[in-house]
């Protein structure tokens, strides 16, 4: 059993999946370049208004806000029979026809994502896949009965899966390839063709179905466009010399005296009417599932604020998580790339200027602009990766109106793990990510996280990680009861960030009185006179380091340090009380700090 | 005239089957407590209270900081995770590594950076920016849950600028741990939640212990002692201080107000002693 699964108009379903509020209108997608654009698809609503591929916009636009007076243009698709199985909500011809149309520039990247998803789909569903067109995909569904029960039931499963990735589709199944495919393009909705009834239900199907199929079928893969007007120029050439014999349909082609068409037409004519009798078997060329999750959406108008861009994202999340949900997957890493407009320069030369330095630090290249989301765990809401794109963005604003976007996701398995009832409370990793999304937001970047020490001697050595929830099975015996508790708990220090600049008397070589030099909030509590003393501990390091750093008060960004140090106890002047101090001596400098107090 | 047990009684028969749940005495239930790393802390308070904001004050120097660390190594031993949220940037990954912590398991929130960028601000403006800063941050954690032991570190903000913090501030702390297991702690120089709390420990310090050449017998000065001793100052190979000179200091522990006994009668303390970790 053989399945295809035909969108039909996909240059327009692949707009309207970016854009559902456009189901509701006619929609004509444009190509070409000006003055030679030209409509290149149409959906129902747009043939009933009376505009026809080939039109330019000016003949379209003449359709588009008029009301029909004559009947709809021809269309391919045949009068529905009782036998078949409609499937959703798909636009008939007894349904009034809309005011007006909606034009949109057609979008290849957009047509791309939607092919992608049909194809995850589709490889969701069976491995055998042949990926002959855009617009349909072959599964060869051989052996999944067990799995989805019988035909009926597994074309309603296919179709509502495709209609899951925002795609209305047309599904057909038939014992052979070609047949199944006739059917989807033929038939609106599911058509269920049952074996050996295939003559009988294609063949009230209209020729240029066949024509249409037999074209796409014996192609060869790399087309360009001479072998496309080739193409299109025989198979007008066929249409007519058909047309002329009285053959319109599937069935008048089928009752043809064979060797009589075999004389007439050649190979050609004789695999037709094999074609139209819906005989003949096949072997799929099937393709390879792609691990490239991506989704992208351009813009009419450019969008210059949050609001409406997280709408977009909000759209684009849905989308990519369906797919990603198809294939059983998760996101590691998502990539955001904005395509900004270009500013006009003597706009605002400060804007400009956070523009530059925003490009600096997060990597954007030209007029594009990326953010890259990286995942602790392997996540698939969209809810959530729409907050902390939201919050990323709130931080990092792309500086200029954005015109289309990119989303890309690194797949990754979704975490299987399941935790213990007994084990001790840890966050939720996917609240935490937007926890800590929303604290950087307040505190800064890398200003929260996990604090790495550094193997050196240099002090306050460490540097900023990422925090993570751990959640791996608790170890035994790490628990701590009342009476598991140390006597006696360590001395703490209280690192000042940066070291504090200090004035200190000496006497007989030791220090007997500060006087705080920085204007901080605690200048009053770091001077006055030092009761007891001990040191000097004379600590240096990283001075045979090559490039020697100029000296820095920051502990963090120092490199070389040579200084002595003494531990204090000092009365403050404000009588806040008797407080023990670490204070230094930087050799380089001649100057006193003090970097920490003991608590 | 009627008693007041004759009139309560009188007052429950007419509308107890409507207010059934409005007149009774609701049984307090001890919460879980845990220990906060320090034996004679934990005889003393009877251990830290889950889903209660506790408070650990005292001046500089007086041990608050060791003892927060002890709490945490305890926390992060019992694989839970940990948050500190730090006022003034003050967290020494060093001594906590020392103390016991598992940094992998503490999230350390720094505040006070746009501080540095504007050192001339006034000391109270400043101050209130950590703070606001502070209360967001723990609001935000909070309200994520998952954290076994939130930490508010508020040791080197000046006390009055504590005080200005409102109070529906620390009763809304309050009434988001208090479904929860989680242990919201506060290490400031005075008490500040007020009635929010559920135990108040103050600490005040001794004596200190330390290596001194030029005072090699006990010395007291300004009420308090230093107490020399006589090892050889080698430090240990992964000495958080190079200095290596102080070796510890004793303190001493006073309960303020613990969900036990809500007003102790008489100054309930306990003595201890903090000992450097190098």
């Amino acid at each position: 059993m053989f399945a295809c699964i035909f969108i039909p108009d996909f240059p327009v379903a692949a707009i309207v999946r970016a854009e559902p509020l456009l189901r509701e209108h006619a929609v004509a997608v444009l190509d070409g370049k000006p003055p030679q654009v030209r409509v290149f698809a149409l959906n129902d609503k747009g043939r009933l208004l009376g505009m026809e591929i080939g039109m330019t916009k000016l003949q379209a636009s003449i359709f588009a806000a008029a009301k029909p007076e004559r009947a709809p243009a021809t269309k391919t698709v045949a009068k529905k029979k009782p036998a078949q199985i409609e499937f959703g909500a798909r636009h008939t011809k007894t349904q009034p026809p809309p005011a007006n149309a909606i034009f949109r520039q057609r979008s290849p990247v957009q047509e791309d994502s939607a092919h992608a998803a049909l194809l995850d789909v589709a490889h969701a569903f069976t491995p055998r896949v042949e990926d002959t067109h855009p617009d349909r995909l072959l599964l060869d569904l051989g052996g999944l009965e067990r799995l989805y029960g019988p035909a009926t039931a597994m074309a309603r499963q296919l179709a509502s899966r495709v209609s899951s990735v925002g795609l209305d589709c047309n599904i057909g199944t038939a014992a052979n390839p070609d047949a199944a495919m006739h059917a989807a393009c033929g038939f609106s909705g599911v058509t269920v063709i049952p074996v050996g009834e295939e003559a009988r239900r294609l063949g009230v199907l209209p020729i240029t179905v066949l024509l249409d199929s037999f074209d796409l079928a014996h192609g060869s893969e790399a087309e360009t466009s001479a072998s496309v007007r080739e193409h299109g120029k025989l198979r007008e050439q066929m249409l007519d010399t058909l047309e002329r014999w009285g053959v319109r349909d599937f069935r008048t082609l089928a009752l043809l005296p064979e060797h009589a068409l075999a004389s007439r037409l050649g190979a050609a004519g004789t695999r037709l009417q094999q074609l139209s009798r819906g005989a003949g078997m096949r072997t799929l060329a099937l393709c390879e599932p792609q691990m490239h999750f991506g989704e992208a959406i351009e813009l009419e108008s450019a969008v210059e604020t949050l609001e409406p861009l997280s709408f977009l994202l909000n759209r684009l999340l849905d989308q990519l998580c369906a797919r990603l949900e198809a294939r059983a997957l998760a996101v590691q890493k998502l990539t955001l790339r904005l395509q900004l407009e270009p500013r006009v320069a003597d706009e605002q030369t400060t804007t400009l200027q956070e523009l530059a330095a925003a490009r600096d630090t997060t990597g954007s290249n030209g007029d594009l602009y990326t953010r890259t989301l990286r995942l602790p765990v392997a996540m698939r809401d969209p809810k959530i990766f729409l907050k902390l794109l939201q919050l990323d963005l709130a931080a990092h604003p792309p500086g200029a109106p954005v015109c289309k976007l990119w989303l890309a996701a690194e797949p990754a398995h979704p975490r299987s793990a399941q935790r213990g009832l007994f084990l001790p409370i840890t966050p939720e990793a996917e609240k935490l990510e937007i926890t800590l999304a929303r604290i950087n937001g307040v505190v800064g970047e890398r200003r929260a996280g996990i604090a790495e020490v550094l193997d050196t001697y240099r002090p306050d050595a460490f540097h900023m990680e990422r925090f993570v929830s751990q959640q791996e099975d608790r170890t035994p015996g790490g628990d701590l009861t009342l009476s598991d508790t140390s006597s006696a708990p360590p001395v703490a220090l209280r690192i000042f960030r940066p070291a504090r600049r200090i004035r200190v008397q000496l006497i007989k070589g030791r220090p007997c009185k500060v006087t705080a030099l920085d204007q901080h909030a605690d200048r009053n509590e770091l001077q006055g006179k030092i009761l007891w003393s001990a040191g000097p501990w004379r600590s240096s390091g990283d001075w045979w380091a090559e490039r020697s750093a100029p000296f820095k008060t920051n502990p963090e960004e120092a490199h070389v340090w040579d200084r002595e140090e003494w531990d204090i106890a000092l009365a403050a002047d404000n009588g806040g009380g008797v407080a023990l101090y670490r204070i230094y001596y930087e050799t380089g400098t001649g100057h006193w700090f003090a970097d920490a107090s003991y608590d | 005239m009627p008693s007041p047990a004759a009139l309560r009684a009188h007052v429950e028969s007419a509308l107890g089957e409507r207010l059934s749940s409005t007149l009774l005495l609701r049984e307090k239930i001890a919460p879980l407590t845990v220990s906060t790393g320090v034996a004679g802390l934990d005889a003393l308070t009877g251990g830290l209270p889950r889903g209660a904001l506790s408070e650990i004050t005292g001046p500089a120097s007086s041990g608050r900081t060791g003892v927060m660390l002890a709490a945490l190594a305890g926390a992060t031993r019992r694989d839970e995770a940990c948050a500190l949220v730090d006022a003034s940037d003050n967290f020494d990954p060093a001594s906590a590594a020392a103390a016991g912590v598992d940094l992998d398991r503490l999230l350390w929130v720094r505040c006070g950076e746009s501080d540095r960028a504007s050192p001339s601000n006034a000391q109270q403006r400043t101050a209130l920016g950590r703070l606001e800063q502070v209360l967001k941050v723990t609001d935000l954690l909070l309200q994520g849950g998952g954290f076994g032991m939130v930490v508010l570190d508020l040791g080197d903000i000046p006390p009055g600028s504590v005080r200005r913090v409102p109070l529906t501030s620390w009763f809304r702390f309050r009434r988001a741990v208090e479904p929860t297991t989680t242990i919201l702690l506060i290490v400031e120089r005075e008490p500040c939640a007020k009635t929010c709390a559920s135990l108040v420990v103050r600490l005040q310090r001794t004596a200190v212990c330390a290596r001194d050449a030029a005072s090699p017998s006990e010395t007291e000065f300004h009420g308090w002692r230093v107490l020399s001793r006589t090892e050889p100052a080698i430090p240990h190979a992964n000495a958080v201080s190079h200095a290596a000179l102080l070796h510890g200091m004793q303190l001493r522990a006073e309960v303020v107000l613990s969900w036990m006994q809500r007003k102790p009668v008489q100054s309930v303390g306990t003595d201890f002693e903090l000992r450097a970790g190098w």
